[in-house]
Formats: C-alpha cells, sequence, structure tokens
C-alpha cells in the first residue's frame, strides 16, 4: 500500500516549507526513520525521516520548490501491513480534518440542560390555558421537545446557547413564545410606538412569531404583508382544546387591510391551530348526539338564597348554582357508570375516580381545570375547591395536575345568554354537560302559569357508548336531584 | 513592494521605534543571541547592541520588575514574555506595580509586555493562551490586539510611544499565515479604536485576533447562501474598548453576535454584552450572542483542540439562529 | 519550541546561536565587601545623621503612640523604631540634588522613614499622607508608608513586599545603559527575603553587574514571625554567594557601622563591580504596627535591645567625644518638637481629596510630558 511523506510543519506558527533537497530518488528502497529529503524553513534546516519502510515510487514536489505544511511530497509503497500502522502513525499531526467524525458529533448531541439558565433549557410549552407556575410540566402538552442544548457539550458551550423554543418563565405565567409575540424586541416596541403600531396586529416572520424590525418596517411603509392577527389575547404555545364548542373569548380586534385589498389573510396562532385540530379530532372520534332537558332551578336558587350568607361566613366561598350542577351530575355519573368512562380501541375503561372538569371562562380564553374526586367532597367541598380552581385559573396558577385526568365535563355557554349549546366532548371522555342560562321563564306548574328560575342542561355525548335512554335517564337523574334533592349538608 | 508577514510587522515596528527613540530597549528570554523564540527580535543584538538588547534569566517576575524601574527612570522598555502564557508569573508586578503606579504616586510606568498569544498550533495549555481578561480587569492597564500585519506594526509603536503599560497580545497563529503589503512611511494604529473590516446591516460580529478571519469567511458564506449582510468589526483593542464602534455596530444591526477565542466565562464578550444592553438595549432586534471557547484548559490533541476553538462552521451556526430571530 | 532534527551540518547562519564571548563571571567574593580604607564621617555629617535619626524617631513616636491613637491617622501605621540607625546610615550616601543624571534613586521599605525625610520630604507632607490628605504624598491614593515622589528619588514600594527588588535592578539597568555612576538603593527586611521576586530580582542584578546596594534590615520580626521561621541560614548576607555577589552582615545599631558598610558597597557599585547584599542586624522595637502589641516577643529580648539603642549609642559617643553636650541636645529636641508641632497642626488643617477625584489619574491624560504629578507637576525624569 501507499504511504504519503508529507511537509512537516516545522515550528508552531511555521505554515510552509521548502524542498531543498532529495536524499533519494524514486524506486529507491527507504527503511524507516531514514532521512529522505531535506527542507528549509524560517528558522531552521532539517532531514526529514521517512515514515515508512518501502521503496519510493513518487515525487510530486521537486527540490527549490516551496509548498504549505502537510502538502504529500512523495509516496512509498511499502509491504502491506507492516508498514500500514506505521505509516499512519508516523505522519505528521493532520489538521482538523483528520479529526474522527465521532469527536466532532458527540458534543452536539450530549446536552446538560440543567446547566442553562432556566428559560432556555428543557421545560415543555405550558399546557391548557396559559397557567403557569414556573415548575417542570410533564409535556401533555403539545410543547417542543425539551431543546437540545446548543452544539456544545458540559461546563461551556463553544457556540452560544440556542435560541430557546417554547419554555416557561417562572412565576410570570408568560411563556417565551408570548413575550417575544407581544413585546418583541425593544427595537420593534420602540418603531411601535414611534408610529403608534400595535404590534399584536402584524404578522410576524421571526421566531415564535415574532414581529422582526424587518416585520414591522415593511408594515409601516405599507407592505403587502401587512396583516392582522386574529387573536387579540396573548397566545399559549400548546394547549388541548377545551372541549367546549363555545370558547369564551374577547372579542378579535378587526383586520387590518391594505390599500386596494379585499380580504386579509392571518397567520393562525399556535393556540388556535390546536383548538381546530382537537375541535375536528373529537367529531371525528366520536358519535356526537346531544339532548336537552329543561331544569326548574327554583328550589336551588332558594336554598342558596337562605344560606349564602352563612356559608360565605362558614366556608369562606359564594354559594353559586355551579356546586349543585357538580354534585347533582356526580350522583348521576354514580348511577350511570358508563357515562364515567372511556373507549380503547374495542374496550370501555371504566373509571373508578370522578373527575369532573369544570370550564373556566377567562378574558384570554377558556380553561378547564379538573375537580379531582368530586364524590368525595361536599357541597362546600366542592364550592371551595370550585372557587380554588377558578381563581387560580384567572392567575394563572394552574399545575399540570389541575387540568389533566378528567372523566367529565361541564361547561357554561348560559353565561353569556345561550340557551343551550352542543357542546364537542373533550376527548377521552364520553360527556359532556352544557349548561344554558339560569333565567325566569313562564311555566305551568300544576296546570297554572307560574314564573321559574329555569335552566337548559344539554348533554352532548358519545353514541358509541350511551345510548340515546341511558343518556336521558342520566339526565333525569340530574333534573331530579336538583329539583328535589335535599342537599341536606348545606342547610 | 514585498508582502510582510505579521510577525516582520511586529520586528519591523520594533526595530523602527528602537531606532527613533534611544529610550527604548527589549529584555527577555532568548531575546538576543537567539533573535527571540518566533525571530521577532531577529538581528536587533547585532544592531542595537547588548545594552539595549538583554537576555535574561527565566524571571519573568524580574523582567517585567526591571521595566517597571526602567520606565520609572523615563526608558521605553518591551519586556517579551516568550509565551505569553508565563505572562501569569509576573502577574504581580503588573498588576500590582505597573498598573498602580501613576494613580497612586503620579509616576507612570511607560512600558510594553508583548508576547505570542492564542491556539490552533496543537500548543496545549500553557503554549496557546489567551490571558487578556486577567489584565482586561486590571485599571491602570492597556490591552491590544492586533489581526493584520498593518494593525501589528501600527499598534506595537502606539504601545511603544504610549505613556502607560501596554500588554501587547501578539497571534502565533498569525505569525507567518497573514501577509500584507505594508506602508514605507511611519505610522501608528491608535489605541483604543476599533476597525470595519467589512459592512452589513443585518447583522454585526465583533471579534479580534485570529478570529477575525473566520468570521470573515462566515460572513461571505452568510451573503453568498443567504442575502444576510454582515458587519465585521475588529476590536483590535480590549483596553480601552472602542465603546463606541461597539454600539454603533449595534444600533445599525439590531443584532450582534461577539466572537472570541478566550474562554466564555469572564471573556470580553459578556463585558461587550453588558454594555450593549446598558446603552443601546432599545436599538436591539434580538439578544446580544456569543461564540467563544468552553470553559477548559486549551486542549492539545487535535481532535479536542478543534472542538475547543471557534470557527467558521460555529460562527455561522450562531449567526444564523440570530439573523432568523 | 522547536521540532524534527536540527541539519548537521552548517553553512545556513540565519537564525542558529552563534558563539559570543561569554561576560567574565566575578570571582566568589571573600565575605567583606573589600579591603579598602573607607573614611569616617565628618562631625558635621555625624550631627547630621544624629538629627535625622532623632527627628525619625520623634516624628514617629507622634504618629504611632498619640495621634495613631487620638483618632487622627487613617488607616495603619508602620514605624522603624529603634531601627533608624540603618535608615539614616545608609540614606546619607545617597547622591542627589545634582541632576537626573547624576542623582541616586531609592526604594525604600516601610520601616524606612527617615529616607524620605533625608531625601527632603518635609515631615507636614508625610503627616498629610498619613491622614489621607489631599496634599499627602498621593493625594489620598494609598496609606501610610505607601508612598513616593520621583522628584525626591523615591520609588514608593507596594504592599507585596520584594516586588520593589526586581524594580529597583531595573533602575539601576537604566544607569548602566546611559552610562553613569548612579546607584539605586534598594530597602528590605528579611521576610522579604523569601518572596520568589526577591531572588529574581537579586539573580538578574548579578547577572548584569547592575549597581544595586540591596540593604536588608534584618529586625528579626516579619510580623509574628521570628526569623529562624523565615528562612534556614544563619546570616541573610549568606545568600550572596548563591548569587555571586558580596555579601556582608553588620551591627545595625551601630551606626557607623552601617555608614561604612553602605559607603563600600556604593564604592563598589559606582565603579561598576555590581550589586551587593548589606545585611543590618537589628531588632524591631514596637508591634509590626500601631496595632500590634507584639506580645509573642518575650519582654527581656525588648530590654536586651533597649539597651542597645542605637541613638543613645551614637549621643553617648558623640556626648563623649565632646561634640554634643546635654543642653545642646536638648534644644534640638525641643526644636524637632516644635516643628513637630507645626508640622502636626498644618497636616491637620489639610483638606480631603473630593469623592469624584476617585476617578482621576488612571492613565496619562493630555501629550507626552504633561504634567504628570500629583498636583500636575512632572514627577517622571524627561
Amino acid at each position: 500500500m501507499r504511504v504519503d511523506v508529507i511537509m512537516p510543519q516545522m515550528g508552531e506558527s511555521i505554515a510552509e516549507g521548502t524542498l531543498t533537497r532529495w536524499l533519494k530518488k524514486p524506486g529507491d528502497k527507504v527503511a524507516r526513520d531514514e532521512p529522505i529529503f531535506e527542507i528549509s524553513t524560517d528558522k531552521v534546516d532539517a532531514e526529514i525521516p521517512s515514515p515508512a519502510a518501502g521503496t519510493l515510487v513518487e515525487i510530486k514536489v521537486q527540490e527549490g520548490q516551496t509548498v504549505p505544511i502537510n502538502v504529500v511530497v512523495a509516496q512509498i509503497e511499502t509491504e502491506a501491513g507492516a508498514a500500514a500502522g506505521a505509516g499512519k502513525a508516523a505522519a505528521q499531526p493532520e489538521g482538523p480534518k483528520a479529526a474522527p467524525e465521532g469527536a466532532k458529533a458527540a458534543p452536539a448531541a450530549q446536552a446538560p440542560a440543567a446547566k442553562q439558565p432556566p428559560a432556555a433549557s428543557a421545560k415543555p410549552a405550558v399546557p391548557a390555558g396559559g397557567g403557569s407556575d414556573g415548575r417542570d410540566r410533564a409535556p401533555q402538552a403539545e410543547a417542543p421537545a425539551a431543546p437540545s442544548a446548543p452544539a456544545s457539550w458540559g461546563p461551556g458551550p463553544s457556540a452560544s446557547r440556542e435560541i430557546p423554543k417554547a419554555s416557561s418563565l417562572a412565576g410570570s405565567g408568560s411563556t417565551v413564545d408570548d413575550l417575544r409575540r407581544v413585546r418583541s424586541s425593544p427595537v420593534v416596541r420602540k418603531i411601535a410606538q414611534e408610529h403608534h403600531v400595535d404590534i399584536s396586529r402584524l404578522a410576524g416572520t421571526g421566531v415564535s412569531g415574532r414581529v422582526t424590525k424587518k416585520d414591522i418596517l415593511a408594515a409601516i411603509e405599507g407592505g403587502a404583508a401587512t396583516a392582522a392577527r386574529a387573536a387579540g389575547a396573548p397566545d399559549r404555545s400548546a394547549s388541548p382544546a377545551p372541549a367546549a364548542a363555545a370558547a369564551s373569548r374577547s372579542s378579535a380586534p378587526a383586520p387590518v387591510y391594505a390599500p386596494g385589498q379585499r380580504s386579509s389573510i392571518v397567520p393562525m396562532t399556535a393556540m388556535r391551530k390546536k383548538i381546530a385540530e382537537h375541535m375536528i379530532a373529537s367529531r371525528r372520534t366520536s358519535a356526537h348526539v346531544t339532548t336537552v332537558f329543561e331544569v326548574d332551578m327554583s328550589r336551588v336558587m332558594r336554598l342558596r338564597e337562605e344560606h349564602k350568607q352563612a356559608f360565605q361566613e362558614r366556608h369562606g366561598v359564594k354559594l353559586t348554582p355551579t356546586p349543585f350542577m357538580v354534585r347533582a351530575a356526580v350522583e348521576a355519573l354514580k348511577a350511570f357508570p358508563e357515562i364515567n368512562a372511556s373507549i380503547e380501541g374495542d374496550n370501555v375503561v371504566y373509571k373508578k375516580d370522578m373527575n369532573i372538569g369544570i370550564a373556566v371562562a377567562l378574558d384570554w380564553g377558556l380553561i378547564v381545570p379538573v375537580l379531582k374526586h368530586a364524590d368525595d367532597l361536599s357541597l362546600s367541598g366542592i364550592a371551595k375547591a370550585v372557587a380554588d380552581l377558578a381563581e387560580r385559573a384567572r392567575t394563572k396558577k394552574l399545575s399540570p395536575d389541575d387540568v389533566q385526568g378528567g372523566t367529565f365535563t361541564i361547561t357554561n355557554p348560559g353565561i353569556f345568554g345561550s340557551l343551550f349549546g352542543t357542546p364537542i366532548i373533550s376527548q377521552p371522555q364520553v360527556a359532556i354537560l352544557g349548561v344554558g342560562v339560569i333565567e325566569k321563564r313562564v311555566v305551568v306548574v300544576q296546570d297554572a302559569i307560574g314564573i321559574r328560575p329555569m335552566v337548559f342542561l344539554a348533554l352532548s355525548f358519545d353514541h358509541r357508548l350511551i345510548d340515546g335512554a341511558v343518556a336521558d335517564q342520566f339526565m333525569a337523574h340530574i333534573k331530579a336531584t336538583l329539583e328535589q334533592g335535599k342537599f341536606a349538608e348545606i342547610v | 513592494m514585498a508582502l510582510t508577514t505579521y510577525v516582520e510587522a511586529i520586528r519591523q515596528g520594533i526595530w523602527e521605534e528602537m531606532e527613533r527613540d534611544k529610550r527604548v530597549f527589549i529584555l527577555g528570554e532568548d531575546v538576543g543571541v537567539y533573535g527571540g523564540a518566533f525571530k521577532v527580535t531577529e538581528g536587533m543584538l547585532a544592531k542595537f547592541g547588548e545594552d539595549r538588547v538583554i537576555d535574561t534569566p527565566i524571571s519573568e517576575s524580574a523582567i517585567v520588575g526591571a521595566a517597571i524601574g526602567a520606565a520609572l527612570l523615563g526608558m521605553r522598555p518591551i519586556a517579551e514574555m516568550q509565551f505569553i502564557d508565563f505572562i501569569s508569573c509576573a502577574f504581580d508586578q503588573i498588576t500590582n506595580f505597573a498598573a498602580k503606579n501613576r494613580y497612586r504616586w503620579g509616576a507612570g510606568v511607560p512600558m510594553v509586555i508583548r508576547g505570542p498569544s492564542g491556539g490552533g498550533v496543537h500548543g496545549g495549555p500553557y503554549h496557546s493562551q489567551n490571558p487578556e481578561m486577567y489584565f482586561v480587569h486590571t485599571p491602570g492597564l492597556k490591552v491590544v490586539a492586533p489581526a493584520t500585519a498593518y494593525d501589528a506594526k501600527g499598534l506595537i509603536k502606539a504601545a511603544i510611544r504610549d505613556e502607560d503599560p501596554v500588554i501587547y497580545l501578539e497571534h502565533k497563529y498569525l505569525y507567518r499565515r497573514i501577509k500584507e503589503e505594508l506602508p514605507k512611511e511611519d505610522y501608528v494604529v491608535p489605541i483604543g479604536v476599533a476597525a470595519v473590516r467589512r459592512e452589513g446591516r443585518d447583522l454585526a460580529i465583533l471579534t479580534y485576533g485570529a478570529m477575525l478571519y473566520q468570521a470573515l469567511e462566515a460572513a461571505e458564506v452568510l451573503a453568498k447562501e443567504e442575502g444576510v449582510e454582515t458587519e465585521v468589526v475588529d476590536l483590535r483593542s480590549l483596553l480601552p474598548l472602542d465603546k463606541d464602534a461597539i454600539l454603533n455596530a449595534a444600533k445599525k444591526t439590531g443584532k450582534v453576535l461577539v466572537v472570541h477565542e478566550d474562554t466564555r466565562t469572564g471573556g470580553i464578550a459578556g463585558e461587550i454584552a453588558a454594555i450593549i444592553n446598558e446603552e443601546v438595549f432599545e436599538y436591539l432586534d434580538g439578544p446580544v450572542l456569543r461564540v467563544t471557547a468552553p470553559d477548559t484548559p486549551v486542549p492539545y490533541s487535535p481532535p479536542l483542540e478543534e472542538f475547543f476553538l471557534p470557527n467558521k462552521e460555529k460562527i455561522l451556526k450562531a449567526a444564523r439562529q440570530l439573523a432568523a430571530y | 519550541m522547536r521540532h524534527g532534527t536540527a541539519a548537521a551540518s552548517g553553512g545556513k547562519g540565519r537564525g542558529r546561536p552563534r558563539a559570543v564571548p561569554r561576560p567574565e563571571v566575578p570571582a566568589r567574593p571573600a565575605g567583606r565587601l573589600d579591603d579598602e580604607d573607607m573614611p569616617a564621617p565628618d562631625d558635621a555629617l555625624l550631627l547630621k545623621m544624629l538629627h535625622s535619626m532623632k527627628l525619625t524617631r520623634a516624628l514617629e513616636y507622634r504618629i504611632e503612640r498619640k495621634l495613631y491613637r487620638q483618632g487622627k491617622i487613617v488607616g495603619g501605621v508602620y514605624v522603624g523604631r529603634g531601627q533608624e540607625a540603618i535608615s539614616v546610615g545608609a540614606a546619607v550616601h545617597i547622591r542627589r540634588g545634582e541632576g537626573e543624571d547624576r542623582d541616586d534613586i531609592v526604594s525604600p521599605s516601610h520601616r524606612d522613614m527617615a529616607v524620605f525625610l533625608m531625601q527632603g520630604v518635609p515631615p507636614e507632607r508625610i503627616l498629610a499622607q498619613y491622614m489621607g490628605r489631599k496634599t499627602g504624598l498621593t493625594r489620598g491614593r494609598d496609606g501610610n508608608m505607601h508612598m513616593g515622589d520621583l522628584r525626591h528619588r523615591l520609588v514608593a514600594f507596594i504592599s507585596h513586599l520584594g516586588d520593589s527588588i526586581p524594580v529597583a535592578a531595573g533602575c539601576a539597568l537604566t544607569f548602566v545603559m546611559r552610562g553613569t555612576d548612579q546607584v539605586s538603593f534598594c530597602f528590605f527586611g528579611e521576610g522579604a527575603t523569601s518572596r520568589g521576586d526577591w531572588h529574581e530580582g537579586l539573580n538578574f542584578a548579578a547577572v548584569r553587574r547592575l549597581p544595586v546596594v540591596f540593604i536588608c534590615n534584618n529586625n528579626q520580626y516579619a510580623y509574628s514571625t521570628h526569623v529562624s521561621r523565615q528562612m534556614r541560614v544563619e546570616r541573610v548576607s549568606d545568600r550572596a554567594a548563591g548569587y555571586g555577589i558580596p555579601g556582608e552582615t553588620a551591627d545595625g545599631n551601630d551606626l557607623l557601622a552601617v555608614y561604612d558598610r553602605v559607603g563600600r558597597a556604593v564604592r563598589r557599585a559606582r565603579r561598576g563591580e555590581g550589586p551587593s547584599l548589606l545585611e543590618f542586624v537589628t531588632f524591631r522595637m514596637t508591634g509590626h504596627s500601631a496595632h500590634d502589641d507584639a506580645g509573642y516577643v518575650p519582654k527581656s529580648e525588648f530590654e536586651e535591645w533597649g539597651r542597645k539603642d542605637p541613638i543613645e549609642r551614637l549621643q553617648s559617643a558623640l556626648l563623649r567625644r565632646g561634640l554634643v553636650d546635654k543642653p545642646s541636645l536638648a534644644g534640638m529636641e525641643a526644636r524637632i518638637e516644635a516643628d513637630l508641632d507645626e508640622a502636626v497642626a498644618w497636616a491637620e488643617r489639610q483638606p480631603y481629596p473630593e469623592p469624584e477625584e476617585c476617578l482621576d489619574g488612571v492613565y496619562h491624560e493630555g501629550g507626552p510630558g504633561a504634567g504628570d504629578g500629583p498636583q500636575g507637576e512632572s514627577t517622571a525624569w524627561r
């Protein structure tokens, strides 16, 4: 085999050498370490020993020529095997090209994410509702995977840190994505202020959909890319969409049209995309049917009136209709366990726990915290738990646990005045109860006209598992509880 | 006119100053008879004599201390550290004597401490260091690091003529790899002034020393392949920093990447990022990023050293991230 | 670092070490500096030296035992009580007032207040320095004995004892380069000789045969560390042989012995015979500093050395000779005290520096030659 003979580096700062004399000619036999040629550099003249034993077969650089270091000046034909290892070993240290690929690749894979500043590292995105308490979350949300540490390793990355993907900032409740989109960068904010432009109305081409300096300047100059955002709210990077069709939202800002435009194209926010996906997925999964019952709430409302003061004083929370609803639902679920179940393949999975999701309307959207083990709670217990969840939802202090594991959901389209809705089931549950507006209506009471606070309760259920008869009996049970139930413990 | 290498430019600068000013002299190990480990002082003993080209014992503390004593009396000594790595032996004299003299009792120390720094030559931990920050951290000193042959000559002259102690960091990797045509006439490159090597609006890279060339190569790739125009600023002086140049680059582009061969923690990139943050925060369109060596001693074996050193690819990666932000 | 094998045959010349004549190595010194005659000081000089010692003693006493305990001093106080003969007996040999190319340069240590006084720094400036005032020698930049002034040919030392030795050698190197017979005086304690810089400086001065007079004040204690814990050799001057230079030890409380030895060393240096290492054995009659009561020193040592007080000894000798009498001594003392009273009053009236002055003077401002002294005056030799 052939072994290269190269121009060596005779000193740290030496970059080239002149081959002054060949001591051997092609065809000569050379022993290993035997002087084979002479060179001259800025610093020194030297005899260069052969890297291998064999026959000098090819001279590539002539006497008097100056070449850069590591250039091949000749080749030696060795006896295969014996010289092979020697040839490689004796070669001058090559430049970085010789570095094994493994060495280059390996460090990139190591990611002591713990060493990164908190904002940058392994925290996945905030799940439903944007609540964040800064703690690490189970990757329930469709967060991007923990960003790999930058292509560097150990104590100090050799490259700068990767610009972090979605991650949580402790305590603030906003993700980095949020901040990028809403606050962008100092220069963009400054330009926005100077030109009275609302950053949130612009489409951004930067990371996380951020409006970059180029974007805002282009927008100001009336470029074709100007567009408004649909969602005025700070967006969350990922959330399992609330199953309720009536997602509560603040009114979207009006779209901005450039001169001559008849339509305005605005890219979806990540959250909107996820809601869209979830909704259609749920529709595709379950055989949605809705049944509607009307319930007389006078008893509940009267109990409320009578006891709300004492209740407030005793338990420190308001007594709303919600705990009554939850209580009634729980009793009904006990009677009809198939509604507290889910479908996996060809199996029905009955759940022992009764974890009731309670949809909470927030300024920026809807979130469904889960009241765990509702069947273990008294009315006051439920009231307190609901109040706590609602409060934490509003202050963005929900934990991942708070929004997981629901077995049945109650939603409330009635707060905006809807009579009843046809809510979309929150997978993998099989039913969802929508509570309409509680309002006084004219009803027939014992063949007379009465005025009672009435409410429509709508149950959407998955007909794969729940038949209409079961659903209706379930609802009748709820109705009975609400209209006649003792709710003894509040008395 | 012939091309002058970076090392030859330093040699010329010193030679010309020694001719011009009789107070200038050199002391260090092997600088006289041998002409210096890297031949920076070749021929000077013969030309200027034993009194002005002094071969010392291995005593960096005494080399610097003696230079201080001579400078106090009005001489202009150039103290050579054979490898700048050995400057640590004289740390006390430099930081506690030379740096503080003027402040304490008004007596200036017009001396130069110079030597080859930097890696990329398989030198290992003690022949590859970038010790600038120990001295950038010391008020009273000046620290410069030329990257071009032109600057090497201009800055050694400026350092010799300066009234305060100057640490002059040569980069050994550049010694014979950089060649330029130099003007015949006398010229000085002012200390504390950076140089814009390439103009651009999209991104700015601030760097110095051997990394300048890696940055320029990266800038070329960015322009050709991505249409990103990069401003490349050669800092040249680390103390004092050319704050105006730094701030202008940040204001012009809004996106700054600092690149240095020095290790990460306590490297000047942190200082620069802090300055930018403090003074032109409102102009930023992205975080100030840095590409540096990791926090380890300089390793010796080629794959390790290659991992250690920043290079064009690493700069490109960071620059692309920043450009896309 | 060089790699590879050097070519066997010569013929290139460039970059290869040339044979140069080696500098001559001086013969190993016999112990004494020389055997020549050294003239004794004349009467005027003796009186001057006595006065200097008494002034130093009085000023340091005022600072250490009075002002410091009155809270009028900023920071620490380090005096050379009992060691005045060394500073005075040596300083009297420092050539001064003859111009840049004639004056010697001196690097004193913290026990050498006498050197400052004898180089012409008035007591009130020293007091202002100790009080941190704007008109102290360092404008409040550094405290107590950390002061210097090139106009008075005084190099300020730094707290890192031992660092001054190479610097003093560098000054001497400059004299050699200029071809003058100026001398560099370097004072240090026995503790400083343990530092690496001391070794490097001595070695460098020895190799280059520089005109340095190295004066070791061996007062036997470095803070609380007795000299027996500082070194294994009996005498600091024993080390001189290790550098190939002469070394000698003498009684540091004998002014005339100090005067004699330093005179010889200076003579050697001026002749170009190179450096000498002088050791003067004395005793530190106070604590390391004003806040140290030296409880670690056996009382008997204080008593023993108190009996050998250098000022007492010189006074007695001069009294015996009739050069002074009791009244003239009393008069000298009274004048010294009165002068110090005025000096203290002056110093106490001096302003403190302005706070923003903190930022000034780190670097040279203005063109070359612009005044860079504490009050704008030029202190550098130009």
